[in-house]
């Protein structure tokens, strides 16, 4: 400042005089140059020498200051508003459109020659900004044709370039157009499209040949890019059409402008938003409703393909005017700033490397997020999906949204799987697969217990959860016909499968003894993920044991075993042949998995089997034997020819409801004969016929056919009454046969729907006449033909079979605690669930000891508010007065 | 109902085939043993399956028990007596 003051007061009447001439010269040159008049270029000597003058007293500063401002003006005036205006047509209707709508930048782009008008325009506007550097560079020539200037100076001059660009962008940011980012990313995606379906139709020619692999082709094209722009030409023209090459040469040259322009985030922005849409659009479109085949190689292929190959392409052109926008440029995004290779090394470029990380870790997103929606449905049909659930693996590997997936799977479970509408095996099914899909992509189980914790607990709610999971685990043919069939296959494989692993983890640990392994044990360890409970133990979750989580819906192994047990009698009792060799198999695995002692009695009741085919044979032997001396046989009678028995230990079996009832005096005397023949071979051992138990095969003749029939012994008794008499009333046939009538009449039933029998009313009204149909119409005949499928079934859905059901047998088990919670409720006066729950618990221990869970006690507590002896008033168990 | 019985058809039936079942027990007076107190209809403590695996004897005196139970009680004693009514231990012919 001093040194300015000093200048000040040196200055003279004629130096002052010399300033104001220099200055208005400069002045009037700078304006005529910027007007585009050349020809003042003719005296430039002249404006340089008033350019020098001024800068000899100091005022450089202030010549260049005013310098920019008019270059400021002068660009803003002409090219802004001339450029901005092809790119809003409506501007000069309303002054409120620079609020373009969307679908006018679509309609901009839909003309025809959009491409051009956008590349032309630029053009113009970069020619302007390429004269007026220029014509900066003229001012800077002369100011430095100074001779020695003062290094501040120097300093203040080199800005002086920068600060033109700085301006540029600042006026062109300062009134860019909404609509001008619209179409940037519409034009690019065009483009995209464009090379797109250029290049996916030169893959199906030579894709082998040009992009054989991703690496190897990243590498080639770098190395074109290294070798310039001319040299591009040269080796695309093996790979790629020269059309392609113009397409890439042509958005290259867009690209320079626009970063000149000092637009280089906005045009990244809009390539890359190009890019990536059309990823997702490629994504969505590959990925679709298909699970049967993996994407996941296709997309990353695709990514190659294309989005990197125009990547390439353009970073290559661009590279190679690197040189100059570096150098003054201080706005470019430090993703766009990278050198595009390294010398000398043989790679792919950062920048281009970066480029592939970011679309492919776009691309695992949206197909995981994709994937994750259809998460449900990709489960439904699980084997044949595993290619998908293959890839939603790999993507979450990489994204490590496994969240996302744990909670927009429960909710669709919620909303889709678990309502009352569902049936408890599409359920379980379904439960069965989340298992395995979930193994698979999650192998810690952290998020399957996650998943799978409110499908439990609904299940759990459900009364037949036991009798699926049971019938599943134990009917490998998988008969039903609600479909269900394959989920009881693959519970059985899974015993299987499960049979084999232990014996395998078995010798595991054993190895564990040994230091080496427990080392490699502990080097293979690896942390929950961060997701786990912490509440639970990691150790129990190493293995994920879908027979193990089953087993966990429903408490206790007890219960399972127990369900397990009264279906495995069932089953048995209704077997007319000894063959039992799938149930053994069945009864194996079972005991590998839940312990030998607690399928003890099972294993009793199959023994009981054997025993009996092994009597039935000696018997039948000795009978024969008889016979033959006795020589004497009762023709028409029944011999124990046809006649078999099932003999069991009734103390392992579960409670059997007897039901005694007359059976033919034929088979009467057969029972006692084969009675005493038992006596005789087991002695002292002796039998007690269940006479409603069994399986009785008949073959009914009629005039013109034979039906055969294979029913229970009382539906068997009851007809074979019809061969003595052609029609029963209710009332005589009950007592002939031994049962009360309303259970005959429940039996009878059976063969009224088969069309046998026909039912009338009788002179009483609660009296019914039973007769044999004479003459079967064609219907009928044709329900016949199917019956004896049908039977044993039919025999299940009359209800209550043979045994007793489970509820019946917990309430017989619950009726000793009755005196005990009557006493607790007489001393307490009310109490709630828990309380009486644990107080039995408590006392309950000597023989027989309370071993029931909260909702069995429960069920039993409202049976016993249905027979009116206690109430339940606001949650709370009271006696009933 | 004019319509008389022999008018009707009978069924006849052929080739049935009935298929039964029994419970077995042994013909003991008491239903527990009195060494084990299992029930005779299952097994001693020491036996898996019950019936011909783990049979029940008879002494002289009509008692019964678990043909293992009683061994096991016989062979502990030298002289060995019905642990149920004192009586000297013989097994019934």
């Amino acid at each position: 400042m001093d040194a300015d003051l000093e200048a000040l007061d040196a200055l003279t009447e004629g130096n002052l005089q010399q300033i104001i001439e220099s200055w208005e010269c400069f002045c009037t040159g700078t304006d005529s140059f910027l007007s585009g008049d050349l020809s003042v270029a003719a005296d430039s000597d002249e404006y340089a020498a008033s350019v020098r003058a001024l800068s000899h007293y100091g005022l450089t500063r202030l010549v260049g200051d005013h310098f920019l401002q008019a270059l400021e003006e002068s660009f803003r005036k002409n090219a802004v508003s001339k450029f901005w205006k092809s790119f809003n047509p409506s501007s000069d209707k309303t002054a409120a459109s620079t609020v373009s709508s969307f679908s006018n930048v679509i309609s901009l782009m839909s003309q025809e020659g959009s491409e051009e008008m956008l590349t032309a325009s630029l053009e113009e506007i970069c020619m302007e900004k390429v004269y007026q550097e220029k014509l900066l560079s003229i001012l800077l020539n002369s100011l430095l044709s100074e001779g020695d200037v003062a290094s501040e100076l120097e300093d203040y001059i080199s800005t002086l370039l920068p600060r033109h660009q700085l301006m540029v962008s600042s006026v062109l940011h300062s009134t860019l157009p909404q609509p001008f980012l619209g179409i940037l990313r519409l034009y690019f995606r065009k483009i995209l499209e464009e090379l797109s379906s250029m290049i996916t139709g030169e893959c199906e020619d030579g894709y082998e040949a040009s992009v054989d692999s991703g690496v190897g082709f990243t590498c080639k094209s770098d190395m074109a890019s290294r070798a310039g722009a001319m040299e591009i030409e040269e080796v695309y023209d093996q790979s790629v059409t020269l059309k392609n090459n113009e397409l890439i040469k042509n958005i290259g040259k867009l690209v320079r402008d626009l970063r000149s322009l000092g637009f280089t985030s906005v045009t990244e922005d809009a390539y890359a938003s190009a890019i990536f849409s059309l990823l997702k659009i490629k994504v969505q479109y590959l990925a679709g409703d298909d699970y049967r085949s993996p994407v996941l190689e296709s997309i990353k292929e695709w990514i190659q393909a294309v989005p990197l190959q125009f990547l390439n392409a353009l970073l290559g052109y661009l590279g190679d005017s690197a040189g100059h926008e570096d150098s003054n440029s201080g706005l470019k995004s430090p993703l766009a700033s990278l050198p595009t290779c390294y010398p000398g090394i043989d790679m792919p470029s950062e920048e281009l490397v970066r480029w592939q990380l970011r679309l492919e870790y776009f691309a695992y997103e949206s197909l995981q997020d994709l994937r994750i929606a259809k998460l449900f449905e990709i489960i439904v049909d699980y084997p044949d999906s595993s290619p998908a659930i293959e890839d939603l693996k790999q993507c979450l590997d990489c994204t490590g949204q496994h969240s996302k997936l744990v909670d927009s799977f429960i909710s669709s479970l919620r909303f889709r799987l678990l309502t009352a509408g569902a049936s408890t095996n599409d359920i379980l099914h379904q439960y069965v697969s989340t298992i395995k899909a979930l193994r698979i992509i999650d192998p810690t189980g952290v998020f399957l217990e996650a998943v799978g914790e409110p499908i439990r607990e609904y299940l759990r709610r459900r009364k037949d959860t036991i009798k699926c999971i049971v019938t599943m685990l134990t009917d490998g043919s998988g008969g039903s016909a609600t479909g269900a069939g394959n989920t009881g296959d693959s519970l059985l494989e899974e015993l299987n499968r499960n049979a084999e692993n232990q014996e395998s983890a078995d010798y595991d640990d054993d190895l564990v003894t040994d230091d080496k392994q427990a080392w490699i044990n502990a080097m293979r360890w690896e942390p929950d993920p961060v997701e786990a409970d912490p509440a639970r133990g990691s150790r129990n979750r190493r293995k994920i044991d879908i027979l193990g989580m089953m087993v966990s819906i429903i408490g206790s192994k007890d219960q399972l075993v127990n369900e397990h047990r009264i279906m495995l009698a069932d089953k048995l009792l209704n077997k007319s042949d000894y063959d039992i060799d799938s149930e053994i198999r069945t009864l194996e695995l079972l005991k590998i998995h839940f312990g030998e002692s607690s399928m003890q009695r099972c294993e009793i009741m199959l023994n009981d089997l054997i025993d009996s085919k092994r009597t039935n044979s000696n018997i039948k032997v000795s009978a024969a034997k008889a016979t033959q001396i006795d020589a004497k046989q009762d023709e028409g009678d029944m011999s124990l020819e046809v006649f078999d028995a099932t003999i069991i230990s009734s103390n392992f079996w579960p409670p059997i409801q007897a039901e005694s009832i007359n059976v033919p005096v034929a088979v009467e005397e057969l029972l006692s004969d084969y009675a005493r023949r038992f006596h005789e071979v087991k002695a002292p051992r002796k039998l007690l016929w269940r006479k409603n138990l069994g399986v009785v095969k008949l073959e009914l003749q009629f005039e013109d056919r034979a039906l055969q029939f294979t029913v229970s012994p009382v539906q068997a008794t009851i007809i074979l009454k019809f061969q003595e008499q052609a029609s029963w009333t209710s009332k005589n046939l009950a007592a002939a046969v031994g049962t009360p009538v309303d259970i005959l009449n429940r039996r009878i039933s059976f063969w009224v729907s088969k069309g046998i029998l026909v039912e009338s009313p009788g002179s009483d009204s609660d009296d019914h006449i039973y007769t044999v149909v004479d003459e079967m119409s064609e219907t009928n005949r044709n329900g016949l033909a199917k019956g004896t499928l049908e039977d044993l079934s039919a025999n299940d859905e009359e209800g209550e079979g043979s045994l007793a059901s489970v509820e019946e047998q917990l309430r017989k088990e619950m009726t000793i605690y009755e005196k005990f919670i009557v006493g607790m409720l007489t001393n307490f006066g009310s109490m709630a669930l828990d309380r009486i729950h644990n107080t039995l618990k408590m006392f309950c221990i000597a023989e027989p000891t309370y071993d029931k869970s909260v909702q069995q006690l429960q069920s039993f507590l409202e049976g016993l508010i249905a027979e009116e002896k206690l109430e339940m008033r606001d949650g709370m168990y009271v006696l009933k007065r | 109902m004019a319509a008389t019985p022999e008018l009707f058809l009978l069924i006849t039936c052929v080739n049935s085939r009935w298929h039964a079942v029994a419970s077995w027990t042994w013909d003991a007076q008491d239903e527990t043993c009195g060494i084990c107190r299992m029930a005779f209809d299952g097994c001693c403590p020491d036996c898996k399956y019950p019936g011909d695996d783990c049979p029940l004897i008879w002494g002289a005196c009509n008692h019964s028990f678990h043909l293992h139970c009683i061994l096991k009680w016989v062979n502990s004693q030298t002289q060995p007596h019905c642990p149920m009514c004192r009586r000297e231990w013989q097994f019934k012919a």
